[in-house]
């Protein structure tokens, strides 16, 4: 059940990067954050119940619903336009994507080999995952992609975090949390007050400051 | 104790927002910076306990390392608390705009302290990402197109460099799974038990992310953007204060590897990067055309001695925390006087800027004196700690480092001290600025503090600031 549903979430990031419309996008975040909720869930036994509930709640609540649903409202606000536009083709895009995830399990399967106790799937999926959302953010052109890369980046890192059984202090977990779900409302205000400032949401607008 | 320092910030913060008022704003910023001034001192002279209450004790420790990063704080938030009240009457700011640069300034003094006392890795990274959040308000604060590009970098660029290092944690707890916690103290009692290849792994995403909130090349992109944008008590923070709690993070991970036979590996790393900032800075700082722009860069020269004495046994830390407390007094001081050169001459660019001795005499003496601290001239502790660190270099058996380490140190000097000498002694052509306004005192009085520390200091170091140094140093065996 686990493998499947971390192989569906590795096919979710093959699907971005296909994706050209800005709201698939969101909608991909979103699923991914419910995929996360349900590895959450079958996972379950092995925690106390304050962790569960609170991991809990950031899949479902914080990564599945509240910021998918607050990045979608800023984008039907602003009323962009509705492509990505990449700097690269589709075509290449996709053929950069796989060559990720075939890095990303080569070097999971020999670190498995070394290492013994690494869940290649997991560590493969997450490690792909973080290197393509620092590719996608390279390679496109939207300052709001830029966000939804990050917010993909976060998904592909908490990924990661749940295949260390070792688990953070509450403390902890709170904190990275909030700094989180801050930094998204503060990237999303720093966009807004982009859009109104420049016209257009390119990056290319903020080449200002240089040497 | 401890908690009041973590607390104080926050509460007055609190007290801003719900009051917006000029002078509850001004004395929120001076009460707090008194408070955590007052007590980071009566720790170093044991009036206080420095222990926390029994609960936060895991969490929240100061150790020698840790008091000698908040002492530096402490006395550069005072000095930009100072400056502020002047900026803020300059600039004329609504009281409700000016509790939100308070509430906000705050806040990020108070995630920094968080940093400087964290005893677990993780929550030190939650501290570290919200001095991050806190500080891009506060560059953003005069909402110019340019101010708004460099807040944006400074904060996507920062959030992506720690989200690396939160992938660093991550592997580190993967490989630590026989210590089973993040804390310090158990990764440094267990730490020949963790698996030296995950460990190097993590290493090296944490020092990605960390460094690029040290803004050591080559992840340096936001910080001359942050810094010449922001308004100046903020650069001053900036540069004096927040890039040193990233440093003390790396250090503390760095004693990690320290403690499992994997110096040599970290210290080639640390070691390759703090010679690359230095490159760098001694490129950049040739051709800048911008005084705020200038003084960055000569901010990731100053990181990348940092690094290189890091990895320099213990002469090289003793001057590595001699260096920091050093650089961070003489930063603020040239950030918040170059917010009077700015007020003055309402330009950032070097060429606009002439003759500032004849305009206006005490800034145009704070500039070049603060700008011969930076360069290391002999009165200065700077000039000591570059000499300790070249003493460091033929200590550990690598002389030769100091022929890359004077060339590049020497171009940057010469950058600065052209555009400065052009700035203070060229005549100044009347017709375009006739008048120069006399500035209020408060535009003054933090500048001259800072540099008669550094003078006296530099003259005669105390005794108990030479212990301090040496405990601090003594962190890393």
């Amino acid at each position: 059940m686990t493998d499947i549903l971390i192989i569906l979430f590795g096919t979710l990031m093959l699907y971005v990067f296909a994706a050209s419309r800005i709201e698939a996008f969101i909608k991909t975040l979103s699923l991914q954050g419910l995929i996360l909720f349900f590895l959450v869930v079958t996972d379950i036994r092995d925690m106390n119940w304050i962790n569960s509930a609170f991991l809990v709640l950031e899949t479902l609540v914080v990564k599945a619903i509240a910021i998918p649903w607050f990045l979608l409202r800023t984008i039907r606000r602003n009323e962009i336009g509705r492509e990505v536009e990449p700097y690269i083709s589709q075509f290449y895009s996709l053929m950069i994507a796989s060559a990720i995830f075939i890095f990303a399990f080569v070097a999971a399967f020999w670190a498995a080999r070394v290492e013994g106790d690494i869940k290649p799937l997991y560590f493969g999926v997450s490690i792909s995952m973080i290197i393509a959302s620092l590719f996608l953010i390279v390679t496109r052109k939207r300052i709001i992609t830029h966000i939804l890369c990050f917010m993909m980046l976060e998904n592909g890192i908490f990924l990661l975090s749940l295949s260390v059984a070792n688990e953070m202090p509450m403390l902890v977990n709170l904190g990275v949390l909030l700094d989180l779900f801050v930094a998204v409302f503060l990237l999303v205000i720093f966009f807004n007050k982009i859009q109104s400032l420049y016209d257009g949401s390119h990056i290319d607008v903020l080449t200002q400051l240089k040497d | 104790m401890l908690l009041l320092i973590v607390a104080a910030p926050v509460l007055l913060a609190i007290i801003t927002l719900i009051k917006p008022h000029r002078v509850i704003n001004d004395s929120a910023l001076l009460v707090g910076a008194g408070i955590i001034a007052l007590f980071s001192i009566g720790i170093w002279c044991g009036i206080f306990s420095p222990a926390g209450p029994r609960w936060l004790d895991n969490y929240f420790r100061l150790d020698a390392i840790g008091l000698l990063f908040l002492l530096i704080m402490a006395v550069v938030f005072l000095s930009a608390a100072i400056y502020s009240v002047y900026y803020h009457r300059e600039q004329k700011t609504s009281p409700r705009r000016h509790s939100f640069y308070a509430a906000s300034m705050l806040l990020f003094v108070a995630a920094m302290i968080g940093v400087i006392l964290s005893n677990h890795l993780a929550l030190l990274w939650v501290f570290i990402e919200a001095t991050t959040l806190t500080s891009a308000v506060l560059i953003n604060f005069e909402q110019k197109k340019s101010a708004l590009e460099a807040a944006w970098k400074y904060i996507f660029i920062c959030s992506v460099g720690i989200a690396l290092a939160f992938v660093g944690i991550i592997i580190l707890s993967m490989g630590a799974k026989s210590i089973g916690s993040l804390f310090f103290h158990d990764l440094y009692a267990g730490a020949s038990q963790i698996n030296p290849f995950w460990l190097k792994m993590s290493f090296a995403f944490i020092l990605v992310g960390f460094g690029t909130k040290i803004g050591v090349a080559p992840i340096h992109a936001w910080l001359p953007d942050a810094h010449s944008e922001a308004p100046s008590p903020v650069s001053a923070l900036l540069s004096g204060t927040l890039l040193n709690t990233a440093f003390l993070g790396l250090i503390r991970v760095q004693e990690i590897l320290i403690q499992a036979n994997l110096s040599s590996f970290s210290n080639s790393l640390i070691r390759f990067i703090g010679f690359l900032s230095l490159f760098i800075s001694a490129v950049f700082m040739t051709n800048s055309k911008n005084y705020k722009r200038m003084l960055a860069y000569s901010s990731i020269e100053n990181m990348g001695i940092l690094f290189i004495g890091l990895t320099m046994g213990k002469t090289g830390l003793f001057a590595a925390m001699l260096h920091t407390g050093a650089h961070s007094f003489a930063k603020s001081a040239l950030f918040l006087t170059s917010g009077n050169i700015l007020h003055l001459t309402r330009s950032k660019e070097i060429a606009q800027v002439r003759g500032l001795l004849r305009r206006e005499p005490l800034t145009g003496w704070l500039w070049i004196v603060a700008i011969l601290v930076i360069a290391g001239l002999p009165p200065f502790p700077t000039f000591l700690s570059k000499f300790l660190l070249i003493k460091a270099f033929f200590e550990s058996g690598m002389g030769w480092l100091v022929v890359p380490f004077f060339l590049f140190v020497l171009i940057v000097i010469f950058g600065m001290m052209r555009a400065a000498v052009s700035m203070v002694f060229a005549d100044p052509d009347s017709h375009s600025h006739p008048t120069s306004p006399r500035l209020s005192f408060l535009a003054y009085l933090p500048q001259i503090l800072l540099l008669v520390f550094l003078l006296s200091f530099g003259a005669a170091i105390p005794d108990k600031l030479v212990q301090l140094l040496s405990e601090a140093a003594k962190f890393l065996q």
